[in-house]
């Protein structure tokens, strides 16, 4: 199945403010934003900073009409994600003048309380994927991703190699996916 | 970077294990910031293994149960421990360790209460490790070789650690048991080690800060000493 993601229709609709489409926007890119800092910022502080500037920039360009191929719309995002992290390296963010109009990421939504249950039972779902797996595998896993040993040296002591811990991963991750997608506050990953 | 090329070589997996080179992390999220099945893909992935952090961790947190692998037969029903512990069922893969059963107990001023499954009460030679200590001598448990016996490890005061994890290695210097637990409000750990036909050999302790680094607080040979 071929997925189509971002369209002209759905360009049109976060430059004219469609509330929806915005808020479609935030999520979906705060989620894959998430996942690529966190690996190379140790702080969700710092994460926060450079999402929040990358979005601030995202619509600054946006509004003087500098994105002309929505098909590539993830793209551009990940390459101001890039850019803002080399400054953030570099310690170079630039400072607005006080004065200067803020360029407006619409405001995100106050906590649902929906949202603790469905993290509830996402919590339960990952338990119960983890308890269904043989003890051997739960614990390779809980070595690699709780107690973040090396791997090649837990791949050694439990006798695998690194093939067996990504089909693990994979397998298990699968299982998850189909229920989490679900989920009422996943990203959407369909057309908005 | 194209979308068949990902799946087959399980790109999804490789960086959220980080093993990508930096090159190849980069071509892969400029194709998952525009795939979307890629990127459903990718974020599903992180928040299992984010979530799977706190499920391991929590279970850490909840020390005071019996883990057992003692019989071949499926214990008893009554005897299983219930909830999320139901799944605590450890078989370790070297069949040397098949029939070991470990707890680890926080040290109160008593011992608090401990629930095995499908064992009967008994009293325990023990000895102290001091953790952190060094020129310590090794362990020397006065109990004949397969008998069970228990281990109070007194940890280094305001060192500051979040974790401790132990280690147990058998003679030959394979890792045979492995444990992770939150640093407790008191200043030692009580480990329970049943008996078995070849006893761990070493014990290595391990403390680990807020910040996930690790400090090696010692490896201690264990010895079991026939009593007289």
């Amino acid at each position: 199945m071929q997925f189509h993601s971002f369209d002209q229709g759905y360009l049109e609709r976060l430059q004219a403010g469609d509330f929806r489409t915005q808020e479609h926007f935030r999520v979906y890119f705060t989620a894959l934003i998430q996942v690529k800092l966190r690996s190379r910022l140790h702080s969700q502080e710092a994460i926060e900073d450079v999402r929040q500037e990358t979005f601030a920039r995202f619509y600054v360009a946006l509004r003087e009409g500098k994105i002309n191929q929505p098909e590539r719309l993830g793209s551009f995002v990940n390459s101001i994600c890039n850019n803002v992290l080399l400054e953030q390296y570099r310690s170079t963010i630039k400072h607005r003048p006080a004065g200067e109009e803020q360029p407006n990421e619409p405001p995100s939504p106050a906590p649902d309380p929906l949202a603790v249950c469905s993290s509830r039972e996402i919590q339960q779902r990952v338990r119960q994927i983890l308890g269904q797996l043989p003890e051997r595998d739960r614990r390779l896993l809980r070595e690699v991703i709780l107690e973040e040993r090396d791997k090649d040296e837990v791949c050694r002591d439990f006798g695998v190699d690194r093939e067996y811990l990504r089909v693990l991963l994979h397998r298990a991750k699968q299982l998850f996916k189909s229920l989490y997608l679900k989920n009422n506050n996943a990203p959407e990953f369909t057309p908005a | 970077m194209d979308h068949d090329t990902v799946v087959r070589q399980k790109m999804a997996e490789r960086y959220l294990l980080n093993e990508l080179e930096p090159a190849a992390r980069d071509e892969f999220e400029e194709h998952y910031f525009v795939c979307p099945e890629c990127a459903a893909d990718v974020h599903a992935g992180d928040v299992f293994i984010e979530e799977s952090k706190i499920a391991f961790g929590s279970e850490e947190s909840k020390a005071n149960v019996w883990e057992t692998a003692a019989s071949p037969a499926k214990p008893d029903r009554a005897t299983v421990p219930s909830g999320w512990f139901r799944w605590l069922r450890p078989a370790f893969a070297v069949p040397v360790f098949a029939l070991l059963l470990t707890v680890i107990g926080y040290q109160d001023s008593r011992y608090r209460s401990l629930r095995q499954a499908g064992a009967t009460p008994e009293v325990v030679a023990s000895a102290v490790v001091n953790v952190g200590v060094r020129g310590e001598a090794p362990v020397a448990i006065p109990a004949p070789a397969g008998q069970a016996f228990g281990l109070t490890l007194n940890l280094p005061p305001g060192k500051g650690f979040s974790l401790y994890k132990l280690d147990l290695y058998s003679l030959q210097g394979q890792l045979e048991w492995s444990r992770t637990v939150p640093a407790a409000a008191s200043d030692s750990l009580w480990l329970y080690v049943p008996g078995s036909d070849q006893a761990p050999a070493t014990l290595a302790v391990h403390g680990i800060t807020a910040g996930g680094a690790s400090e090696d607080l010692g490896r201690y040979p264990i010895e079991l000493q026939n009593q007289k």
